[in-house]
């Protein structure tokens, strides 16, 4: 371990610098050569001669460095695993905590630099792996594992725990509530993407978009999307492009990758930008099986980049489909409106059917088509309905009372017109008029009779 | 094709206001004259649709710093 890290701590501990309790190294005993105690190695030879006969005496400092170069010149770097205690950080980003088992503890040091890289803290008893080497902290003759690496046990360990903890947080806010996801527009006229401008990622979105979407504008929004600071980076770009207000939805993407290569999707900064973002956000990130932070916060979460452009777009051709068919659809709309007002149909029809031919149709032979078809079945249409009107006739006249009468019988009315139907109808002396096959003949009451009087 | 239609109306309004027309044409309350402007504001809705479905390229821009963009030069392969 260098003096570098020892001074990291050592100073964050508030002690003194180490330089000034170190003996000069020429002096410092040599342990290299595989002896477990202090030997003269190349010390100085004492130069007294009433020295000569008296024990040598090392210094502190001189064993604590000779033992410390022993334990790191003779054990190389290790895994050492155990479960987590006193785990803290300081503010300066140096984590201190012990490594334990059920005997036994080694006070274990992870500095800043390494310690950033954490996903986050681990928690209390949490059984780890860590990776370092054994030194001596000469200062209070301490020995300690120096890590580079912590990784919790199970499946992604410390990332899982990281992005629970991150989770449960949006959550608590009601960031991830299914009623704040807005719908994601069908027909985009500009679609922002955020990603980085040099990755696989976009090479997939704009290919997709090509074949599908060739009529949108699409507006890049680049980003590294991961290493240190990549999270900040693409919150950035998710606020600037919503800023132009051009986008009528945006993608954030990124290809696949391990879990710390996706990790940029899974810190607060890009999980924050998406949620505020005034324009709906998909989020397309990794592969099928990863789901991050960002497709949880995200209106759409689709899962991969190609997935997150074609849930932006609509299939043209389909569409091109659809529209090749409404000209007839129309047709069919107006035919209706036209055979619900029968009176003087045809000739209206004509006149105005050829005047959109005129207008619109020269070059649209779908409507054109549907125009003749709708002419000929209009005419279709009118010819039933006289056809309907003949039987009508041909009904009314069997139930006429015309005939009837052809048959010998006749209608007694009075002058008004109403029907007499028995004879308490009639006076003596009433005139009265009778309605024959032929005519009318006016008449006049002598008498009348009513039957089954008894 | 309605008065506020224009070169520039957005697609997904063409699409939406086609859809009205298909409805309203299949009403029993639509006078002939209307339905005929109906009919003709259709075809023209999908004629500029179709024109518009048609673009051949797609444009493709960058976010500058400055907040602008600018025509992106991308790999088409």
């Amino acid at each position: 371990m260098t003096d570098d890290l020892s001074l990291d701590l050592f100073e964050d501990a508030g002690e003194p610098a180490v330089d000034s309790v170190t003996p000069p190294t020429e002096a410092a005993p040599s342990m290299a050569e595989g002896t477990a105690a202090p030997s003269e190695g190349d010390a100085r030879p004492p130069q007294d001669a009433d020295e000569a006969d008296r024990p040598k005496v090392w210094s502190v400092s001189q064993v604590n460095r000779a033992v410390r170069s022993l334990l790191e010149d003779t054990v190389d770097a290790l895994w050492i695993g155990g479960e987590i205690g006193g785990w803290t950080r300081s503010r300066a980003g140096h984590c201190y905590f012990t490594l334990k088992d059920e005997k036994a503890q080694l006070r274990t040091v992870m500095f800043a630099r390494e310690a950033q890289h954490l996903p986050t803290d681990p928690e209390e008893g949490m059984k780890v792996r860590a990776l370092g080497t054994l030194t001596l902290y000469e200062a209070r003759g301490e020995y300690q594992f120096v890590v580079t690496k912590v990784e919790a046990d199970g499946a992604e360990g410390l990332w899982r725990l990281a992005f629970e903890r991150l989770r449960s947080l949006l959550d608590a806010e009601g960031l991830l509530d299914p009623a704040r996801k807005r719908p994601v527009p069908r027909y985009p006229e500009c679609v922002g993407v955020v990603t980085s401008p040099t990755g696989a990622a976009l090479r997939d979105i704009l290919s997709v978009l090509r074949r599908r979407a060739p009529w949108v504008r699409v507006i890049v929004s680049g980003s590294r999307v991961q290493g240190e600071g990549a999270s900040g980076e693409v919150a950035r770009a998710i606020d600037r492009l919503a800023e132009t207000g051009e986008p009528d939805v945006i993608i954030v993407s990124r290809g696949g990758g391990s879990i710390e290569d996706l990790w940029a999707f899974n810190e607060e900064p890009v999980a924050r930008a998406i949620a505020a973002c005034p324009i709906p956000v998909v989020s397309g990130v990794g592969h099928e099986v990863d789901v991050t932070i960002s497709d949880l916060v995200a209106d759409l979460r689709v899962p991969t980049p190609s997935a997150a452009a074609e849930a932006v777009v609509p299939d043209g051709e389909a569409l091109a489909e659809g529209l090749g068919r409404v000209p007839a659809r129309l047709a069919r709309g107006l035919r209706g409106v036209v055979e619900r007002r029968r009176a003087g149909l045809s000739d209206t029809l004509r006149r105005l059917g050829r005047g959109v031919e005129r207008r619109l149709l020269p070059n649209r032979q779908a409507v054109d088509r549907a125009l003749v078809d709708l002419e000929r079945s209009t005419r279709g249409a009118l010819d039933t309905r006289r056809l309907h009107v003949a039987n009508a006739a041909g009904r009314l006249d069997a139930l006429s009372p015309l005939a009837t009468l052809g048959r010998g019988y006749a209608v007694a009315r009075t002058d008004d017109g109403q029907v007499l139907r028995g004879v308490s109808d009639f006076s003596t002396g009433m005139r009265f008029s009778l309605r024959i096959s032929d005519g009318e003949v006016v008449a006049e009451v002598l008498d009348t009779t009513t039957e089954d009087e008894s | 094709m309605s008065d506020q239609a224009t070169e520039d109306t957005p697609l997904e309004e063409r699409l939406k206001r086609l859809e009205e027309i298909l409805v309203r044409l299949e009403s029993d309350d639509v006078p002939l004259e209307d339905a005929m402007k109906l009919f003709e504001e259709g075809v023209a809705h999908v004629r500029a649709a179709e024109k518009v479905l048609s673009a051949s390229a797609l444009r493709v821009e960058e976010l500058l710093a400055s907040g602008g963009t600018a025509p992106m030069d991308v790999d088409e392969s």
